[in-house]
């Protein structure tokens, strides 16, 4: 099979047979066409595969008469300021974000700088089915612009934002897990502005990452092992774009990467409320938070291009997703871990706590996140075998369908970049968990074997969100 | 008729006009197949001067890239350079962005092998097949080259001619030279070059990242500018490289144009006085050369018309020096290619050594009428139209390996479909004026039917 897979907002693949450079020209042609010759920004991750998309997109903007602003090697939330501070009519990033380093993407941004939404990916994608490129002729094309001024202009607003004289005033240590991506130069900048003292981990780019980018439990070991050795008060993961984090305590404990967002969340709603966005399959610690600040919490489709849109639309002042992609809105338009960083460290040094308090502080709940093998002609066998199963849950079909009842919910949904059916669910225990999970599996399991061939993949990892 | 292509596939390479046929995704695969073809190991690339090159440039390293080829970005230079460059850093081959003359609406790639020399046709035509094929070998993610960079090549090259020849006589001279760089991929080496010989010099449209001033084809039509600055600034002659700089025009002392064809002629008359040896250029070149052999008792062999079909027959014959007739010089011991430089160096020399004019220097070679013409047709009826002129000529001396050539005793004529664009050339050659027109007229009735 080639690994190939198109999205709201992105095209990614396997880098060989099944993404070539051809593919992102003619990609990066629809998108240069559907910005109608105006100024793309451009920005890359630090993968092997990167220089050579970067080749190819440079190339099909260019041709298309686009103008484009390169940053060179640069996070995603970079690319996404970029396009706002210089009014451009939209912006590629090329990374794979937390995938594998065989791997690689190009996320499309629209001129608010946020990943596109469905309706204008569907534009792009008709650009693209019917090859109606708007070439230039020779005459019309732009000499490539490399903007020095990005990073500092970026770091600047953040900080802006940020109460940095408290932060600076506590002299915080932080150590990052880089995961060999492209936000060691930006973050150094960001944390010396804050007065932080920096200790990197896998800070620089690796033909194979040092463990799997996605800033989860089991990739923070080193982490772990390294913090309470350099007495960092403070450790995060930020994975190769740039967009989620991770973190983990002074004593070296790795968290969820379900508690980024109710932590921000808790923080930013004590000083500014407002309503907040988040997906389907998210936590419902961030209920209970927003529950504690009066807010109220709204759910989207699953994925970063539904999140934002959706807080735009609504006016939200912060939304996220529980892989720990987290924005302030409206001084965001993407996903940014070092913003991330940055409400965390402010929640730390206004309230005087560690990060193990603040955690504690979070109300906690049982979670579940597996996944069945399944074709994708099962797939809708599969979500209806469950929904049958429970009659007693409100039902919510934007994405799949979520069931929720009072005090826990289940969500089953065909997966955005993978032949697999995920199962997620949450409950107050345990036990209740078990219950719910093995329940909904089974009645999984009976719609995916109606005939065909299904495996079911029982090592769906277990998480405890909340306190660990 | 139907409108011709904006794109040609032949063994120059692949070329066509920006905005239409040459589109990113068609560099990026023709890329992936010289890739292919040439092996996983450093390839350089380089570009002339058109705007497009920027465009071509990455994805030609795009589609390098995705086949496990590393590339050396060489930016801006000369053709002959990077020719030069590859077989001195040893690297598999080499990819110029370039059109060379053609207009500026153009662009091409053109493929070299580790020797430096452009692929031979059959190489070329393995090269067309894998691109058809269109299943490359390509490269997993994490295994990708690094791009490097390299702004050597050009330095090198410069040192490459100053050694082939005699730099105390030309500098001896203090030579006033003009030349107009047309903008191109020569803008900052040539009049360095030409300093470097102690020449002092009055360059003109040296700005790579200006458009062309005028068509780039450095020929006597596009010559108005360098006469104009030959004549203002009293210089004792006057260059215009094309957009690559492997092709050089003359104009005399007095502004004058030398004739397209005498510039080859008169390289040869100086690396023949020094050294006799045989010399070897293409079917269409001048009859001049055949005269200025004759005087040192030298052999002329004659090649189909394109470059590597020229190298290929001096490395057979153990010629020297050599050419086309259209301004390309090659003297194989500095470059195994047409080498503008390489033309002015010889030629500088001789006018040194002579000590005399241009215009006194130029009489040493005949004048003929040459004709060079063109007409537009399209691929499928080329075939057509030379069997049309074949047949009206029948019964005459007849040479068909580069199209049809017809040979009189003191006159020729040869009608030929181009390598590069969808047109058929047709040249005449003859005592006066009035009798070269009437040959190309006769062939292009010929030709239309």
């Amino acid at each position: 099979m080639r690994q190939l897979k198109i999205g709201t907002s992105w095209v990614r693949g396997v880098i060989g047979d099944a993404f070539t450079p051809e593919l992102a020209i003619q990609f990066a042609c629809a998108f240069g066409t559907y910005c109608d010759g105006g100024s793309v920004v451009l920005g890359r991750d630090t993968r092997r595969s990167s220089p050579m998309l970067h080749a190819a997109v440079q190339s099909a903007l260019i041709s298309t008469g686009c103008r484009v602003i390169d940053l060179g090697v640069c996070t995603t939330p970079l690319v996404s300021h970029a396009v706002r501070r210089h009014g451009a009519a939209g912006g590629i990033s090329i990374t794979g974000s937390h995938n594998d380093a065989e791997w690689n993407a190009l996320k499309f941004l629209g001129p608010t700088g946020s990943l596109l939404n469905a309706a204008n990916s569907e534009e792009l994608l008709d650009i693209y089915h019917a090859s109606a490129y708007g070439f230039s002729g020779w005459d019309g094309l732009q000499r490539t612009i490399l903007d020095s001024g990005a990073v500092s202009s970026y770091v600047d607003d953040m900080v802006r934002d940020l109460d940095a004289a408290s932060i600076i005033a506590k002299g915080y240590r932080v150590a990052v897990d880089f995961s060999n991506g492209a936000s060691h130069g930006v973050c150094s900048l960001f944390l010396q502005r804050l007065g932080c003292e920096l200790v990197p981990l896998n800070e620089r780019p690796a033909r194979r990452f040092s463990h799997a980018p996605a800033p989860q439990v089991e990739n923070m070991r080193q982490l772990e092992a390294v913090l309470p050795y350099v007495k960092a008060d403070v450790g995060a993961a930020i994975n190769v774009d740039g967009d989620r984090a991770g973190f983990v305590t002074h004593d070296g404990r790795a968290l969820s990467e379900e508690v980024a967002l109710p932590l921000v969340v808790d923080h930013v709603l004590a000083r500014r409320p407002g309503l907040v966005v988040t997906n389907l399959s998210t936590s419902q610690m961030v209920d209970a938070v927003a529950a504690r600040h009066g807010s109220t919490v709204l759910r989207a489709e699953v994925g970063e291009g539904y999140v934002m849109d959706r807080a735009a639309l609504e006016g939200a002042v912060v939304c996220g997703e529980g892989c720990g992609g987290v924005a302030l809105t409206p001084q965001s338009a993407t996903f940014d871990a070092l913003q991330t960083l940055g409400q965390v460290l402010e929640a730390m040094a206004l309230s005087g706590a560690t990060l193990a308090d603040l955690t504690a502080g979070l109300p906690v709940f049982a979670m579940r996140k597996g996944e069945l093998a399944c074709s994708p002609d099962r797939v809708y066998r599969v979500i209806e075998a469950v929904r049958e199963e429970f009659d007693d849950a409100v039902v919510n079909e934007a994405d799949g369908v979520r069931l929720a009842w009072p005090d826990q919910w289940l969500h089953v949904r065909a997966s955005n970049t993978e032949p697999i059916v995920r199962i997620i669910a949450e409950a107050p225990d345990q036990t209740a968990l078990d219950a719910l999970f093995s329940r909904a599996d089974t009645a999984a399991r009976r719609g995916a074997s109606g005939f065909g061939r299904s495996d079911h993949n029982p090592a769906g990892s277990a998480t405890r969100s909340g306190k660990p | 008729m139907r409108r011709p292509l904006a794109l040609k596939i032949g063994i120059s390479g692949v070329r066509g006009v920006v905005g239409q046929a040459l589109t990113p995704q068609l560099i990026s695969s023709f890329a992936a197949a010289f890739g292919s073809h040439i092996g996983r190991g450093r390839v350089l690339v380089g570009t002339d001067s058109r705007p497009s090159r920027d465009m071509v440039r990455h994805a030609t390293i795009s589609g390098l890239l995705s086949v496990g080829c590393q590339p050396v970005d060489l930016g801006i230079l000369p053709v002959p350079a990077l020719q030069l460059h590859i077989r001195t850093t040893g690297a598999f081959g080499g990819v110029c962005v370039t059109a060379s003359h053609n207009p500026i609406e153009w662009n091409a790639l053109k493929f070299f092998g580790a020797d430096g020399i452009l692929l031979r046709p059959a190489q070329a035509e393995e090269l067309t097949d894998l691109y058809h094929q269109g299943v490359f070998p390509r490269i997993a993610g994490p295994d990708i080259p690094e791009v490097l960079f390299d702004d050597t090549a050009i330095e090198l090259h410069l040192q490459a001619i100053l050694a082939s020849v005699d730099v105390d006589l030309i500098r001896s001279r203090r030579l006033h030279v003009a030349v107009d760089c047309c903008n191109g991929a020569a803008s900052r080496a040539t009049p360095q070059f030409l300093e470097r010989l102690g020449c002092r010099v009055t360059a003109i449209h040296t700005d790579p990242d200006q458009p062309f001033p005028h068509n780039p084809e450095p020929i006597p039509a596009n010559l108005g500018d360098l006469c104009r600055a030959v004549r203002e600034s009293g210089a004792h002659v006057g260059f215009a490289q094309d957009a690559d700089a492997d092709r050089v025009a003359v104009v005399n002392e007095r502004g004058e144009p030398i004739g397209e064809e005498a510039g080859l002629a008169l390289a040869v008359l100086r690396r023949l006085e020094v050294e006799p040896s045989p010399v070897v250029v293409n079917m269409s070149t001048s009859r001049m050369v055949d005269d200025v052999a004759v005087r040192h008792g030298c052999t002329v062999h004659r090649a189909k018309v394109g470059e590597v079909n020229v190298v290929e027959k001096m490395l057979a014959v153990g010629a020297p020096i050599g050419g086309e007739g259209n301004g390309g010089v090659i003297s194989l011991r500095t470059n195994a290619c047409r080498d503008s430089f390489v033309g002015m160096a010889i030629l500088l020399e001789a006018l040194a050594a002579r000590g005399g004019a241009f215009s006194s220097f130029r009489e040493e070679v005949p004048t003929y009428s040459f004709l060079k013409e063109k007409i537009t047709f399209p691929a499928r009826e080329v075939a057509t139209a030379l069997r049309r002129f074949r047949e009206r000529n029948a019964g005459h001396q007849m040479d068909l390996s580069d199209g049809v050539k017809v040979t009189w005793p003191d006159r020729w004529v040869q009608a030929r479909s181009s390598n590069t664009e969808p047109i058929i050339r047709v040249l005449a050659e003859a005592p006066t004026d009035a009798e070269a027109r009437r040959l190309v007229d006769e062939a292009f009735a010929a030709l239309s039917g």
